[in-house]
């Protein structure tokens, strides 16, 4: 059984040339392939791949943030936009209020200025008037003194003649 | 001198060989050594990896150009595989760099063998008169490459058991001294350990022989298909010279690949199912636990489906009924 077993092995390595210095040989090979692709291709490319996906996954994370930080800005942004069109509607209906308080006001004192002025103008009219009248008064006295002092001086045909 | 003329006349005239034989012709010698053309082709797959390697390792940049590129998709898509059969990102990334070398060391060396620089070589007088021997030969077409690589994976395979589940669960894989310990601890609880444990125990012994089928089938599986395609090669360019076998070559390109892929895959399923548990096939209790467990359990369940028993995976199975067709 031995013998067979050994005489079966010994056709397929005679048939295969089968070699265990070329065995070793190509395992070499196979190790410094290893060894190579291992050190300059695999480990620094692993690397690099993990350091990318990091970055990219920082990246997407940042930009969710951003985003999800750009929803809540746009959001204060439309509260503010919606509180300072309310404010200023507030304020303008306190400043026409106010102005309309204003107006009014202005109107008041105005009236009451004109009044005043229309009084004032009155008074003054009616002592303007009052002195006129007197100034008239003694006028008319002085000229019919005069009048009478002429006349108790003149003839009788001057009179005429004046006449 | 007229008698040196016409012997050189002669040798000249007598037909020179162009068969293709099952072995790697030996090429130059260094004292005891023989430097086969497979052997040769071997070396210049190492020269072209190094140079590969270094080029890449120089023009690394976080934007990749082509070759980056190309490397990366390879890598990428290489570690998908691998998840697919392990079903462990983190066993992968261990087993990879091992399966990627294999792969690449695998796919040149089976191209190589069929580029057209095999037409210059040596002639020399054998046994059948003169004889052309080419200066490259695809190193896979050697039984000592193959063998070579297949007795890495194996043992290698094996290595990985021991650093990743331990040795003595690995030592039991093969001689399983806690299966026959069982018929002490439980024959009170289940009576039937008695015949289970010794049957165990062969299973195990078994698995010794599996590893060296293993061997042989992963060696003589690539030999045979890489062989096989430079004779279809040889015998096409024999019958038509010119067009006929270019569809030939475009199907050794794709056999060269299919066949590192195949091998690669396999080494990877190897190495799997040494960094797993084995005692869960023998413990049905454990087993049902462990499948729930998930991780690295989860990795065996998936590659032992249908789980058989003598261990060998059901993966495995589908990627050999793969490759016979």
């Amino acid at each position: 059984m031995s013998d067979m077993w050994a005489n079966l092995m010994d056709s397929i390595i005679s048939t295969f040339h089968i070699d265990w210095k070329i065995i070793i040989a190509q395992a070499v090979n196979f190790g410094v392939v290893f060894a190579v692709l291992y050190v300059f291709a695999l480990k620094p490319l692993g690397k690099l791949m993990k350091e990318r996906s990091e970055r990219i996954a920082k990246g997407l994370d940042d930009a969710k943030k951003s985003n999800e930080l750009l929803q809540k800005v746009a959001e204060e942004h439309k509260q503010n936009t919606i509180k300072l069109r309310q404010i200023s509607i507030d304020a303008q209906k306190e400043l026409t209020v106010e102005l309309d308080q204003m107006r009014a006001k202005n109107l008041e004192r105005i009236k009451a200025d004109n009044e005043e002025w229309t009084k004032q103008r009155k008074e003054q009219l009616e002592i303007d008037k009052k002195a006129l009248v007197e100034s008239a008064k003694s006028e008319v006295m002085t000229l019919a003194t005069l009048a009478a002092e002429k006349i108790l001086a003149r003839k009788p045909m001057d009179e005429l003649k004046d006449l | 001198m007229a008698t040196q003329e016409s012997n050189t006349v002669e040798e000249v005239q007598e037909e020179i060989s162009h068969e293709i034989t099952l072995f790697a012709e030996p090429v130059y010698h260094v004292g005891n050594f023989n430097i086969t053309n497979a052997l040769l082709t071997s070396w210049a797959v190492v020269v072209i990896i190094i140079i590969l390697s270094l080029a890449l390792c120089s023009k690394l940049k976080a934007i990749p150009g082509k070759l980056q590129n190309l490397f990366e998709v390879v890598v990428d898509e290489g570690l998908k595989l691998c998840d697919q059969v392990t079903n462990n990102r983190a066993l992968s990334v261990k087993i990879f760099p091992i399966a990627i070398s294999v792969f690449f060391f695998i796919l040149i060396n089976n191209w190589l063998g069929i580029v057209p620089l095999g037409g210059f070589g040596l002639i020399e007088r054998g046994e059948h008169g003169l004889a052309f021997i080419p200066f490259l030969r695809g190193g896979t077409a050697d039984i000592n490459t193959t063998i070579a690589l297949a007795v890495m994976a194996v043992v290698g395979a094996n290595i990985f058991g021991i650093v990743s589940v331990g040795l003595w669960k690995t030592f039991n894989k093969y001689v399983n001294l806690k299966a026959l310990g069982g018929i002490f601890t439980k024959v009170r609880k289940d009576p039937t350990v008695i015949i289970v444990a010794p049957i165990t125990f062969f299973v195990g012994l078994i698995e010794i022989i599996g590893e060296f089928a293993k061997m042989a089938s992963l060696s003589f599986r690539l030999f045979g298909n890489v062989f096989a395609g430079e004779v279809l090669l040889v015998s096409m360019a024999a019958l038509v010279a010119y067009i006929v076998p270019i569809p030939f070559l475009f199907l050794e390109l794709l056999v060269g690949v299919i066949q590192a892929l195949i091998f690669s895959i396999l080494l990877v399923v190897y190495f799997t199912i040494s960094a797993s548990h084995h005692d869960e096939e023998y413990e049905p209790a454990r087993h049902a636990d462990a499948s729930h467990a998930g991780g690295e359990h989860d990795a065996h369940q998936n590659i032992n489906k249908p789980a058989r028993p003598n261990g060998r995976s059901g993966g495995e199975s589908i990627i050999i009924s793969s490759n016979t067709a």
